[in-house]
């Protein structure tokens, strides 16, 4: 599903992000980015949503050379993933019904169907109380869960998360894992970066760890450190 | 929490083989689309209406850059009706030498009836010109007072057909009558009167041309700032994968609401001009006994201001935020 191939990400000031990155993950298959800020999880994460393009190797997303998209394809290609940000990037003058609604909104999606699409969606991050409310209401947790409803209405076949559990306490993290868990088991390929080593360490899923933009370990299931 | 049952996972795994596009063809996707539309269309208007001052603003200013040619056009309308009723009566003169007799005269003048490009041709002997005017200035003596009649005999023509370039040819050719002595055509005023107009005409398509390239500015910057304003949601739309018509649409309602409403403004605004100036004419227009009414604000026009308005709004706005939504970059 997601394939980098010795990937480099250079950016203007020459500053090397990533170097000669490569690992692949198949379809149902959940993975961790890990490491310290600055590390590359983001570059890594916006080069898969096609927002940078690799500077040298080759990166495929579910079929598709990110490397040579064009500016066409990346509307179709990002509608394919359902991405959590870490700032959650939603919409402030927008419920939290139509924030969640905006990818089916995209897709030309019947209002009735949308609406059950973005109640089923919204009930698994536990918010259906809030769909009226405005995300400035909200806690930054709920806002952060508001996030996940959106990446995952449109069930998208790969899901990318950036600290999806960064404001959220154990429980509801713990409650977030299992959502993803779920789409894990329907043959989504997911992605997290996070830097929540218990969390990672209590869910024993692979690990790439990043360290000054290389992959520096790639831990699969099963093993400890 | 609820985890997606079979029927969900089908349906993904459906989702994900066809192509998005093969949806839009399902039925009802007319009604759909008209749904999608009206809401757009909505919140387009809402967003326009929040702000009622700044949208009034760019909506006179369009208004009046479209009213300008369409005065123009207005006048050269109204200019080309007084040509019309004038042509009706456009007349040529035929004064006759010195020497020709009055049976001679009146051979002439039935002559001339024999082709078609005359319809009447009424003969003046000398003597009746010389009374006719005595009568008309109130000497009646003045008959008396002269030895001799001054006055030369004519014949007056009307014209079959009354365009200029064609009476013009008929007075070249009458010249060559050899009892002819002058030609008098008075409809020269009327074609300095066609040549005033037509030049009024290129003004007005040169206004135009100006108004519409201003108002692509005009519309093109309203749009721009309206992008602006809504630079941060743009970005997310576009993280998660919103086209960019998908993003230009509503400001493609904004630019039509904006030429639609100038236009209608813009017709109002050169009603209210024509009552005006009709108002101050009616006396004037009555001292020359004419009916004459001023024109140029008929429900053909109207329609044709509006359209023109909302086709320039819609087309610009079209060109403003491609340009400046690929611009965003999340």
């Amino acid at each position: 599903m997601i394939k980098f191939d010795s990937v480099s990400k250079r950016y203007l000031d020459r500053h090397e992000a990533l170097s000669a990155i490569s690992f692949e993950i198949s379809k149902g298959e959940m993975a961790f980015i890990s490491g310290h800020s600055g590390a590359g999880k983001s570059t890594l994460l916006k080069l898969i949503l096609a927002i940078e393009k690799p500077s040298t190797g080759q990166l495929v997303v579910n079929g598709v050379n990110v490397g040579r998209i064009s500016r066409r394809q990346i509307a179709a290609h990002r509608r394919q993933i359902g991405t959590v940000f870490q700032d959650h990037q939603l919409l402030y003058d927008r419920s939290v019904f139509d924030n969640v609604a905006l990818p089916l909104e995209i897709c030309g999606y019947h209002r009735q169907e949308a609406g059950r699409r973005v109640r089923a969606a919204l009930d698994k991050v536990g918010l259906l109380s809030k769909e009226r409310s405005y995300p400035e209401a909200l806690s930054g947790g709920e806002q952060q869960r508001v996030g996940i409803a959106r990446a995952v209405v449109n069930r998208p076949c790969i899901i990318l998360a950036d600290e999806p559990t960064g404001n959220l306490d154990p429980d509801l993290s713990a409650e977030v894992m299992r959502v993803f868990e779920q789409f894990k088991s329907v043959g989504v390929c997911l992605l997290v970066a996070s830097h929540d080593a218990s969390l990672i360490q209590r869910l024993n899923y692979r690990t790439l760890i990043l360290h000054e933009g290389r992959l520096c370990e790639d831990r699969m299931p099963g093993t400890s450190r | 929490m609820r985890g997606p049952h079979a029927r969900d996972q089908q349906m993904s795994r459906d989702q994900r083989a066809t192509p998005r596009n093969s949806r839009s063809v399902s039925p009802g996707s007319a009604s759909r689309l008209a749904q999608v539309h009206r809401d757009i269309a909505l919140s387009s208007l809402r967003r326009m209406l929040s702000t009622p001052g700044s949208s009034l603003m760019t909506t006179f200013v369009i208004a009046v850059s479209l009213l300008l040619p369409a005065l123009l056009f207005g006048l050269n309308s109204n200019l080309n009706a007084v040509l019309r009723e004038f042509q009706d009566n456009a007349r040529i003169t035929l004064y006759l030498e010195e020497g020709v007799t009055n049976s001679r005269g009146l051979e002439v003048s039935e002559s001339l009836l024999t082709g078609t490009d005359i319809s009447t041709a009424v003969y003046i002997s000398a003597d009746q010109a010389l009374s006719d005017f005595s009568a008309a200035v109130g000497l009646e003596n003045l008959t008396q007072e002269l030895t001799t009649n001054p006055l030369p005999a004519a014949i007056v023509l009307t014209p079959n057909n009354a365009a200029p370039a064609a009476v013009a040819a008929l007075a070249e050719r009458l010249q060559a009558i050899p009892e002819v002595s002058l030609i008098q055509v008075d409809s020269v005023w009327l074609q300095r009167l066609e040549a005033i107009s037509s030049l009024i005409d290129v003004i007005g398509r040169a206004l135009m041309a100006i108004v519409v390239l201003g108002l692509f500015f005009i519309v093109g910057n309203t749009i721009k700032l309206a992008i602006e304003n809504r630079k941060d949601e743009i970005r997310v739309i576009k993280l998660v994968g919103g086209t960019d018509i998908f993003i230009a649409r509503p400001f493609l309602y904004t630019g039509l609401y904006f030429g639609l409403a100038g236009g209608m403004l813009a017709c109002l605004l050169q009603a209210i001009v024509l009552i005006a100036f009709n108002f101050s004419l009616r006396e004037l227009i009555q001292l020359y006994e004419s009916s004459f009414e001023l024109r140029g604000f008929d429900i053909g026009n109207a329609l044709l201001l509006i359209l023109l308005g909302a086709a320039i709004g819609w087309t610009a706005a079209l060109l403003a935020s491609l340009r400046h939504i690929r611009a965003i970059n999340p």
